[in-house]
């Protein structure tokens, strides 16, 4: 009974009502897809350091993560290899050697790690092979007589490996992409010159288009424009196990795009085959072990048994490797408990003056209801229920038009191209796709509930002050 | 006048919702100023950092330099070149250097590293990479030191652990990390100071030695008085290979370099390269970094260079982090916009019943005289003057807020810090002092009032007095 009068009194006053609910509406709305956003970023972060950087589970000796030291194999590496591939829940386990050097080409080095991998045993505990980039060949699949390596992107550019041509073919695709004909005729000069890299390529855009010009066109041109000239090389310079300097030229197989820029800055992946004899370890020796398992939840539990089995070693989950993720999400999530308070806070205040206007104006129907007998509990809980439910529907309605809304954008994701540089320098892709958990909106319904109680219980207090003879007075 | 007296006193005839609408607006501007300092303060800090300890606020570079960094895009070092780009008005120093990119080496560790040549003395002008140099370090001999004392509480000695091989470049670092008050400070630092004291040597023009940075020297396991080998390709492809005692150890606010960075003597660096005599670039210490001001400096100096040479501003070489900040600069945008979008709502609201709730008066003070215009603008003045409280009140308390938090500055410990650190960032957060920001805040909480304002001047003009009478 209560309930219904509350309802219906709810939307006595329309217009009152219905600016309370969509201001409700529009702060959740807010909150829950900038939180969608947020989530979304962190969910493709770990997402991307799962399959394609760490996978779960690493194995190495007890010293090797201080200083990568070459000597620090895992001893009896390939029975123990063969012993956790066996392990109940592990789906696939693949060897590692990793040595810090120097990518060179003619003009330009680097510092890199270089990783030797089996690539098919590789393929089964990370997804790397899967971001090549077309054209630029193939993780270590086609056959090659010279020594190869799997770089990234952000490292091909660095080295100059992959450099900026504009040609006829260039302008007939940007011409496709919709860039207007005037921007195409102040790239012509263009035509022919060589750009040696990204940063010598933007500078010569920067001198012949407008600022409006580069903004709008200037990813596509550089995209369009890019170049990679298959069997390029490089040569990777280290220390071998006597500590002599070794090296020997690599030609690229494949470039990979992760969109984490310091991952493809540093890691060079070449065959264990091909590095084992420049560095005077024995075949089948190695320093890492990394292991996928098959479920992740299943995590604690593997690390667990791997450590008990192998107290010689280090066993780190994903957690212990990249402990700034898993920190990540739970300082983002209290973040987001704290943005979605202080809209609600905000929206409280609307709340409590309406509620307190309904108590005002009703001061003579209350009076009449305590006259004839309403109790003081019921009179309490009929004014809260009104302001919980004012609440309420602009909440619901606002976490429908945020499904949806987050629905629609997860199709495609949103792009924040503009800020790309940046996000990937922190190794989180810039194309985002919203989401959010259902435990977030029940969190969220729960929020708004108890916003509508806290802010009903002054103006309900108010109302229970009120004495039924004096309020019948009133008109 | 009238009016305004009016409108004051009508104010307080309903104190209560008076106070709950201006308390929206109050808590709306606290917030959004509060935030705004935060994240600008922020900004301002790393740009600071950055600038400061490594590109300066404006660089002469070779013209090829910058898109493709080896030793042979150097330049001659010109002193005459020098001397009339000192005469510039703005400028304070010149600093040159010589950088590079190096693999490291302490027989079985080896790592890529950043080499840069410097001149110590004209270094003070800009880097202050003497500031920077470690000065406690918690070693387990330090920690042994620590423990034995007896003047020193049992609850610090624990916190040394947690600690243990962390660097300080001053005190008040290390007195936080360990939890001592400045109460307590007097008594325990001193102590503490002594035991875990670290020693430097200095770098010199003309004397072969090394400062490394914090986490390298960790990378590396090298310490002060071991030898560091240094490889890589020299001018016009020769071979740069040397080997040098490790004088020093600094400790750098961004871990990024912090990790891989090698002070040379700027001679011994061109020496090593093979490049005497040559600069990658010359950075300028400006009097005023204002970004206008920089600009002009700029201006001026492009004259000076032949077209060899170029300049850079400190937005062209950072360009990554400026994205970044430029991207968290956004998403905190849009989250005061909601709020805003919020708050307004709120005050339409407020507005809304307010109106509705003295239809009567409005009439009976129509149909006793009182021009409509008049009302009109006594109720505006209400609405100005509940918009400006809550504007004025919440301005204040963040000043009061803002204006401590400018001189303490937020600082995490623990393992929050660890990961403000993985991600390059100095575990801390600043505030920025009272600026043009503050301005805006109010100028969108006074466009919010106005807005709403609309809607009861409607109702006014739009009357029926005898409609109005029955209500």
């Amino acid at each position: 009974m209560i309930w219904k009068t509350a309802w219906k009194n709810v939307w006595r006053n329309k217009v009152r009502s219905l600016v309370v609910i969509i201001s409700v509406t529009i702060g959740i709305f807010g909150g829950v897809f900038a939180v969608a956003i947020m989530n979304g970023a962190i969910a493709q972060r770990v997402d991307a350091a799962l399959n394609q950087e760490i996978s779960h589970i690493h194995i190495n000796d007890k010293a090797f993560r201080d200083n990568y030291d070459i000597q620090l194999t895992i001893p009896d590496g390939e029975q123990i290899l063969k012993e956790i591939e066996e392990m109940p829940g592990v789906s696939a386990v693949a060897p590692r050697i990793q040595i810090t050097g120097m990518a060179s080409t003619a003009t330009k080095s680097a510092g890199v790690e270089i990783i030797g991998i089996d690539p098919e045993r590789e393929k089964k505990v990370l997804n790397l092979y899967d971001t090549t980039i077309p054209g630029t060949g193939d993780f270590f699949e086609s056959e090659s007589s010279s020594l190869t390596a799997y770089i990234g992107q952000e490292l091909a550019k660095e080295l100059n490996i992959i450099r900026y041509i504009v040609d006829e073919d260039v302008l007939a695709a940007l011409t496709g992409k919709e860039v207007p004909g005037e921007v195409l005729n102040k790239l012509t000069p263009f035509v022919g010159i060589r750009f040696k890299n990204e940063k010598a390529f933007k500078k010569a855009l920067k001198g012949s288009l407008t600022l409006k010009e580069q903004r709008n066109f200037g990813k596509s041109i550089r995209d369009a424009a890019w170049s990679f000239r298959s069997r390029s090389k490089m040569t990777l310079t280290f220390l071998d196990k006597t500590q002599m300097q070794t090296g020997a030229v690599f030609r690229i197989a494949g470039i990979y795009d992760v969109r984490n820029s310091m991952f493809e800055m540093s890691q060079v992946f070449v065959k264990n085959e091909d590095l084992i004899p420049l560095t005077g370890m024995a075949p089948g020796e190695f320093h890492q072990l990394v292991v996928r398992i098959d479920d992740l939840e299943a995590t604690e539990e593997i690390t667990a048994a791997l450590k008990d089995k192998l107290p010689d070693l280090e066993v780190m989950d994903w957690k212990e490797i990249q402990p700034d993720l898993a920190m990540m999400t739970d300082m983002v999530q209290r973040f987001y408990a704290f943005f979605m308070v202080i809209i609600l806070a905000a929206l409280a205040f609307g709340i409590v003056n309406t509620m307190l206007m309904v108590v005002l104006e009703r001061t003579k129907e209350l009076g009449m209801l305590t006259a004839i007998g309403m109790n003081k509990k019921r009179v309490f809980s009929m004014i809260m229920l009104e302001s919980v439910f004012l609440s309420l529907v602009g909440g619901v309605l606002g976490m429908i038009i945020s499904q949806v809304l987050i629905g629609i954008t997860a199709r495609n994701g949103i792009n924040f191209s503009n800020y790309q540089e940046g996000l990937e320098a922190l190794g989180y892709t810039s194309h985002i796709y919203p989401a959010i958990s259902m435990p977030f909106f029940i969190t969220v319904t729960v929020l708004i509930i108890l916003t509508g109680i806290l802010s009903s219980i002054y103006p309900a207090l108010k109302a229970l002050k009120l004495d039924p003879a004096e309020a019948l007075r009133t008109d | 006048m009238n009016n305004i007296i009016l409108a004051w006193r009508n104010l307080w005839r309903n104190r209560r919702r008076t106070l709950i609408t201006s308390a929206s607006v109050f808590f709306a501007v606290l917030f959004a100023l509060f935030m705004r300092s935060l994240q600008l303060g922020s900004y301002d800090h790393m740009y600071k950092n950055v600038i400061e300890s490594y590109t300066g606020y404006i660089q002469v570079q070779q013209k090829d330099f910058w898109e493709d960094k080896i030793v042979d895009n150097s330049f001659p070092y010109d002193l005459q070149l020098d001397q009339k780009i000192l005469e510039d008005e703005n400028v304070v120093a010149t600093i040159p250097r010589f950088e590079s990119f190096a693999l490291a080496s302490n027989g079985p560790q080896t790592k890529g590293v950043l080499v840069m040549g410097v001149d110590p003395e004209k270094e003070k002008n800009l880097s202050k990479v003497r500031d920077r140099m470690v000065k406690y370090r918690l070693t387990p001999e330090a920690i042994d030191r620590i423990k034995q004392d007896p003047g020193i509480p049992a609850k610090v000695k624990e916190l040394t652990e947690l600690f243990e091989n962390s660097a300080y470049t001053n005190a008040s670092r290390l007195q936080l990390d360990l939890g001592i008050t400045d109460k307590d400070a007097p008594d325990i630092m001193p102590a503490v100071e002594r035991h875990s004291h670290f020693e430097n040597g200095a770098i010199q023009l003309g004397e072969p030695g090394v400062w490394v940075g914090d986490k390298l020297s960790e990378y590396l396991q090298l310490g002060i008085g071991d030898t560091i080998v240094l490889i890589s390709q020299g001018y016009h492809a020769s071979t740069a290979a040397g080997k040098y005692e490790i004088k020093g150890i600094v400790k750098l606010p961004l871990p990024d370099i912090d990790n891989k960075i090698v002070y040379l003597p700027l001679d011994i660096c061109q020496g090593l390269f093979n490049a005497e005599n040559n600069l990658t670039s010359l950075a300028l210490a400006v009097n005023d970094n204002e970004d206008k001001a920089i600009l002009e400096t700029m201006n001026r100096i492009k004259s000076l260079l032949s077209p060899e040479l170029r300049l850079m501003e400190w937005r062209e070489m950072n360009e990554v982090m400026v994205s970044q900040m430029d991207a968290d600069n956004k998403s905190g945008m849009i989250m005061i916009g909601i709020l805003y979008l919020v708050i307004a709502f709120g005050v339409f609201g407020t507005v809304l019943m307010l109106t509705a709730e003295r239809k009567r008066e409005f009439g009976v003070l129509v149909a006793i005289g009182m021009q409509k215009k008049k009302l009109a603008s006594i109720m505006t003045i209400e609405m100005l003057l509940i918009g400006f409280l809550g504007i004025i009140s919440g301005s204040l308390i963040a000043s009061a807020i803002i204006l401590y938090g400018v001189d303490h500055p937020l600082v995490f410990k623990g393992e929050f810090a660890k990961m403000f650190e993985e991600y390059g960032m100095e575990p801390m957060m600043a505030f920025t002092g009272i600026d043009t920001y503050f301005i805006w805040q109010v100028v969108i909480v006074a466009m919010m009032v106005f807005l709403a304002i609309g809607y009861p001047v409607r109702k006014i003009f739009g009357m029926k007095v005898v409609n109005a009478l029955k209500a």
